[in-house]
């Protein structure tokens, strides 16, 4: 081999160097990435405004988020409570009335804690009340909750707590604490998964069989 | 005129109708087939008549302006002896079309659309690299050929990605209870093959004190949960911002797309699997036989490159639901999550929920080691 | 015009070489047919069903058609070892044995192809990988890299021989101007068949049991192993059963570079084995499953420790000049040395890298009847490959097949 051949070869080898190298993002990485491109209010121009249509919504803010949670008090059964509660309390579990709210079991914190006055009042049944015995609206129930669970608030608020009610373009419409709480007994069940894989079980017993 | 096809084209007379108007192959000439928009320009059974045939075939042995699709994407030159021969192939076919159609009279329009339906699909170009007219052309072609076998319609999309989207994703592990509503969410939403059970997403029970081991974790649980000392985390595609799985796949037949989805096509899929053995986060599945679905349990909402049904011998996996997502809906299995553990948004929307999670919450991803940049985060309460 | 009629005789000489021959030749290739149609039958199974048909799962999802792609592609690169010498370094004692080598190089490639398309989920659109038609992902892609250089290979393996045969088949003597730059180019392009074929699996990140440096080297030394191993071999058959003239000279020769090569791989092992068990990281969960079994999971156990138990006892044997030179048992040894590497380097490199799987599960990998089959249909069409190259490349070297003798 000659001095000539060996730079051929050595020209050869560099410029296969050269174009074998992988193309790279113009971004060092995700994070430099999402920064550089990000863009206010800009999704694409798509919004979830037809999604939440059939929707009832209410807009609230709480501290810098402003977003839409569903209305709730046209989800109530028996509201306006005081159709019935039209009494006071103690008159009404007197008198013979028709046991109502019989179902309603309290698991919720302890009984040293809670009953059913935390929450309600007596006196103004189309309302809740707050531990100051200031008046809640039961479309911002939240509040309620928010009283204890200070944290799982904050959550909620920015959304790492909680569902959205459909879509993720804005305008953004979370569920709120009673959408998925029951306000009476909030944990969620112990139950069976929906699903079980039986192909997964043969997969993994010991290899495959001779077919 | 001006661009002459340069591959034949097995043409029995139904693409004069696509070339004129641009849109389909169902013959309509306005509106997309079968779309949602627009219900009644479904099925429109025209009957071409021999003499309609003769025409349509001469044309094609003359050429006609059509859209460029599979091996014109790259025979763009002019090539005088491939027309050559292409006019030769097509006037022999006038005549064989001729005799065919003047002798048959049961064989139904519907047959010879299907054959050249089929022709078409086989040889067309990767979705990657086709314009929006050839991505509306082959969706209306799937959506036709659906109608042909089956009686039954389908909406099928090709949406593009939108500007300034990124999607991301992140899943709460405090919150999930493993009740595995979004395994089947997802498996509904997507088509996947019934008979072996397919699914994108698992969750992996772990034991409280073990921290994240995988080795030790069940993903194929059955008992009452949340089990008492268990924790339950999720994993699927995670839409790496930087995927091994499309940097080897031989005929880039899957690639991330602007949104940051990563995607198949899996009409150009080739089977190879090179993708899954590079996958570090088990997010691909593969067609090992023809996958099933029932005809009835069919999600009729389709895109092109999601939940379409998937055929044998191809890869497919999780597109954070791309013909739910590019719509503004959220995954199926974020919609389905009891428990509000799974988060979706726009990662370049600093409003977005998804933002907020990632700036105020203690995030991490899985093993952020391997430099894939996944778009899919775990935080905790 | 004229070397068109020589072609033509070429052909019409060759089938007549191939279709004559023993009774044992007549059974030989009679068998190997019947192993390919079954392998056809095997392969029809599949296509029409599947790859479900085979063992190979979501989480062992390469399984005995990627393992003996590899090791096949390993055979081909070896056939360098014999044409460095003879074309390059001019040691004339090689020149018969390279056309065999090359002979079996081409056999082995076109085993490969053959692997990789049964081991395709859509054979049929396969004319998406066909660059200018389809789309070529490269560079991005090993495997299409691998595509280049396998298919580049094969090209020169089957024209340089054909260039030499033709020139022998018309009495001419080869012009050493216009093979030699195509054999040193083959001696390159040999290391990097082998060396892009083990970045195949060394550059993915996923899969710690091969992404590890010492995986080209490695490839690059056992294929130097068990390739000459199986041409010693080869050789040995053709002594024996043709008039074919093999020094013993050459043989030993070969057999140097065996001994060499597999000493070489036997201390990459050693490496390997010393770092995946010295400071033992989750990323060593592979090598235990291969070598120790994992969660009473143990298919490969019996294999692997065959593997190394034959690679020990080949190496020490093939180090001692005795067994080395004796013929006896160095046709034992090469069989043996070519077996362990066949396991090692096939299912024993392949599947411990889908287990544990990403989520540390472990589903084994057994294969399935259908599976085997095909694999053995396509070793057949290999060996029938080999045998008509072969035996044409022997019959002109011989000087039995030659321009005009016939027609004289």
């Amino acid at each position: 081999m000659n001095n000539s051949t060996k730079i051929y070869l050595l020209l050869f080898l560099v410029s296969l160097t050269i174009i074998s190298c992988k193309k790279k993002d113009e971004y060092h990485s995700l994070d430099e990435r999402i920064h550089a491109e990000t863009r206010t209010g800009a999704n694409g121009g798509v919004n979830s405004e037809i999604l939440l249509s059939d929707k009832n919504l209410m807009e609230i803010t709480e501290g810098h988020h402003t977003f839409l949670i569903p209305e709730r008090k046209g989800e109530l059964t028996s509201y306006s409570c005081t159709e019935c509660h039209n009494k006071p309390l103690k008159q009404i579990a007197s008198s013979d009335i028709k046991k109502a709210h019989w179902n309603i079991k309290i698991n919720h914190a302890g009984s040293e804690v809670m009953n059913c006055a935390t929450c309600h009042n007596g006196n103004d049944m189309n309302n809740l009340v707050s531990l100051t015995g200031k008046k809640i609206d039961f479309n911002k129930s939240y509040k309620q909750c928010a009283q204890c669970h200070t944290v799982q608030f904050e959550d909620w608020k920015g959304g790492a707590h909680g569902k959205k009610l459909a879509g993720w373009a804005p305008p953004r419409a979370s569920m709120t604490c009673v959408n998925c709480h029951n306000p009476h007994e909030p944990s969620f069940d112990q139950r069976w998964p929906v699903r079980f894989n039986s192909e997964k079980v043969q997969e993994r017993k010991d290899g495959f069989e001779f077919k | 005129m001006s661009e002459e096809k340069k591959w034949y084209n097995f043409d029995l007379g139904f693409t004069k109708q696509t070339a004129k108007t641009g849109t389909c192959g169902c013959g309509k000439s306005e509106g997309s087939c079968g779309s949602k928009q627009q219900p009644k320009t479904t099925i429109q059974k025209e009957e071409i008549s021999e003499e309609a045939f003769f025409e349509a075939a001469v044309d094609a042995s003359i050429g006609e302006e059509r859209h460029k699709d599979g091996f014109d994407q790259v025979f763009e030159v002019k090539m005088d002896r491939r027309s050559a021969f292409r006019k030769l192939t097509a006037s022999l076919l006038i005549g064989a079309g001729a005799v065919n159609t003047s002798c048959s009279i049961t064989a139904g329009d519907a047959s010879k659309e299907k054959a050249q339906i089929d022709w078409e699909e086989q040889f067309k170009g990767n979705y990657k690299l086709m314009t929006d007219d050839e991505k509306e052309a082959t969706v209306n072609r799937l959506m036709r050929s659906y109608e042909l076998r089956t009686g039954k319609n389908l909406s099928m999309t090709a949406e593009n990605a939108k500007e300034n989207v990124l999607f991301g994703y992140a899943f709460n592990i405090s919150k999930c209870q493993g009740y595995m509503n979004c395994v089947s969410a997802c498996v509904e939403e997507n088509n996947q093959d019934r008979n072996s059970q397919m699914q994108y997403i698992r969750i992996h029970e772990m034991k409280d004190g073990n921290g994240f081991k995988f080795n030790d974790a069940d993903d194929n649980y059955y008992h009452e949960v949340p089990a008492e000392g268990h924790f339950y985390m999720g994993t699927q595609c995670f839409h790496c911002d930087n995927p091994p799985c499309v940097d080897v796949c031989p005929v880039q037949a899957t690639w991330r797309e602007d949104d940051g989805l990563v995607v198949i096509d899996y009409d150009w899929c080739v089977g190879c699997r090179y993708c899954m053995a590079a996958c570090p986060y088990d997010g691909r599945r593969f067609n090992w036989s023809k996958p099933e679905v029932p005809e009835k349990e069919v999600n009729k909402n389709q895109h092109y490159l999601g939940n379409r049904v998937r055929k044998k011998g191809v890869m497919e996996k999780c597109t954070f639901c791309v013909q739910r997502s590019r719509k503004g809906e959220n995954p199926a299995c974020v919609d389905a999550c009891p428990t509000g553990a799974r988060i979706f948004g726009n990662l370049l929307d600093p409003d977005s929920t998804i933002r907020w999670v990632l700036e105020n919450k203690k995030v991490f991803r899985l093993k952020e080691d391997l430099g894939t940049e996944p778009k899919f985060w775990y935080f905790m309460d | 015009m004229r070397r068109f009629k020589v072609f033509k005789s070429l052909v019409t000489d060759s089938l007549d070489t191939i279709t004559t021959g023993s009774k044992r030749y007549h059974l030989w290739m009679g068998l190997l047919t019947i192993i390919m149609l079954a392998g056809m039958y095997c392969y029809s199974i599949q296509l029409d069903e599947g790859l479900s048909v085979t063992g190979m799962t979501d989480r062992v999802s390469w399984g005995l058609y990627i393992s003996n792609f590899t090791f096949l592609v390993g055979v081909a690169a070896a056939a360098v070892m014999l044409v460095m010498p003879t074309y390059i370094l001019k040691d004339i004692d090689f020149k018969q044995a390279v056309l065999i080598g090359e002979g079996l190089a081409v056999a082995a490639l076109i085993m490969c192809l053959a692997f990789v398309i049964a081991d395709m989920g859509g054979p049929a659109v396969l004319w998406h990988m066909i660059p200018g038609i389809g789309v070529f992902n490269f560079p991005d892609s090993m495997l299409t890299w691998d595509v280049i250089v396998l298919n580049g290979y094969l090209f020169l393996n089957i024209s340089i021989p054909f260039y030499i045969l033709f020139r022998h088949y018309q009495g001419k003597d080869s012009n050493p101007k216009v093979y030699i730059p195509g054999a040193i180019l083959s001696v390159f392009w040999a290391v990097a068949i082998h060396l892009v074929t083990a970045f195949l699996y060394q550059g993915l990140q996923a899969r710690p049991f091969w992404n590890n440096a010492l995986l080209g080297p490695r490839f690059l030394a056992s294929a130097f192993a068990a390739g000459p191993a199986l041409i010693i071999l080869v050789l040995g058959i053709i002594k024996s059963f043709s008039s074919f003239k093999v020094k013993d000279e050459t043989i030993k020769k070969i057999a140097m570079i065996v001994t060499v090569a597999a000493q070489i791989n036997l201390i990459m092992l050693i490496s390997e084995l010393f770092k995946e068990f010295y400071a033992p990281t989750h990323h060593s969960e592979s090598a235990f499953y291969l070598f120790f079994g994992l969660h009473g999971k143990t298919a490969l156990l019996p294999w692997i420790w065959t593997s190394i138990s034959l690679n020990v006892l080949a190496v020490v044997m093939l180090t001692f000049g005795r067994f080395r030179n004796n013929f006896k048992t160095l046709y034992f040894c090469c069989f043996i040395l070519f077996v362990a590497i066949w396991i090692e380097k096939g299912f024993g490199l392949i599947v411990p890298g889908f287990i544990p799987g990403p989520y540390g599960k472990i589903a084994e990998y057994t294969p399935t009847g259908i599976e085997i089959g095909v694999t053995l249909g396509i070793w057949a069409l290999g060996a029938f490959v080999f045998t008509i190259l072969a035996k044409t490349a022997i019959g002109i070297e011989t000087g039995e097949m030659r321009y005009g003798k016939k027609t004289s």
